[in-house]
């Protein structure tokens, strides 16, 4: 029995949002945005992989085991991020990433 | 009578939600809606791991990113105050440097994408017990590092965040 839909579809949509989100962090200037765009990118490995382990010939659930890993990652990234933009934010009040040029407190 | 045409539809619709949602994502000026177009593409995209058979992975989507990294978004959004050069964004000196760079990548990747042709699929009857099994055996120490960096990461927010100065207390 061949599914319906390809296996090439699902990537083809995973790359597409995969791009998607890599134009939006070198084009939008807003810290949060940014946040939300890479966001966006490891949302579209993460269709790419369901997709290999389901359909490419694998034996176990590999694939979904790393999307789990991914899962813990973004979270704790998203975390952390929005800490340092709220920190930058509190020592120097500007949210968009080409103003704030010095790392330094 | 088959329905298969049925998942093709379902696929149609959610890939159009998916890269509509996440063109606005990146195209819309106002930081809110911009979130909420993020969130959107979320919920499709449990859509599109059910299609797949996933459905751990879907509950696991709705749960954390639709409810969890959604919410904590929406809250950065809340506390830095959001100013009036949105509109800027057509108006960048990168903007065109981005979009040739990223569409001369994306031609060519979105062609191998698609040559992808279909292994053996997967039994059906759900993903959980097979994901169990590889999560709690063979990436139990993996599993265990990741509770560390969970733990790390929560340190690091609440240290980042915390006020030093004791005036404004």
């Amino acid at each position: 029995m061949t599914p319906a839909v390809p296996l090439g579809a699902f990537i083809a949509v995973s790359a597409a949002l995969f791009f998607i989100g890599c134009a939006g962090v070198l084009t939008r200037r807003n810290a949060v945005v940014i946040l939300m765009c890479v966001e966006l990118m490891l949302n579209a490995a993460n269709l790419a992989l369901v997709a290999f382990s389901r359909r490419y010939g694998a034996t176990d659930e590999r694939g979904s085991v790393f999307v789990v890993f991914v899962f813990v990652v973004a979270a704790a990234e998203v975390a952390v991020g929005l800490a340092i933009v709220l920190s930058a934010y509190r020592t120097r009040p500007v949210v968009n990433v080409d103003e704030a040029r010095a790392m330094k407190g | 009578m088959t329905f298969d045409f049925l998942e093709m539809v379902l696929f149609a619709i959610l890939a159009i939600a998916i890269v509509g949602a996440g063109a606005a994502v990146v195209l819309v000026g106002r930081i809110t809606s911009a979130a909420l177009f993020m969130a959107f593409t979320f919920l499709c995209m449990a859509g599109m791991f059910l299609l797949l058979g996933a459905e751990t992975i879907a509950a696991f989507q709705v749960l954390i990113y639709v409810g969890a990294i959604t919410v904590l978004i929406l809250y950065g959004v809340m506390f830095t105050p959001q100013g009036s050069r949105d509109y800027g964004l057509f108006f960048q000196k990168q903007t065109p440097w981005a979009i040739v760079f990223v569409a001369f990548l994306a031609v060519p990747v979105m062609v191998f994408a698609s040559s992808f042709q279909d292994g053996r699929p997967l039994a059906r009857g759900g993903d959980l017990v097979p994901l169990a099994t590889s999560l709690f055996g063979d990436f139990a120490y993996p599993f265990e590092v990741a509770s560390v960096l969970l733990l790390a990461a929560l340190v690091g927010a609440i240290v980042l965040v915390k006020r030093d100065d004791e005036e404004i207390r």
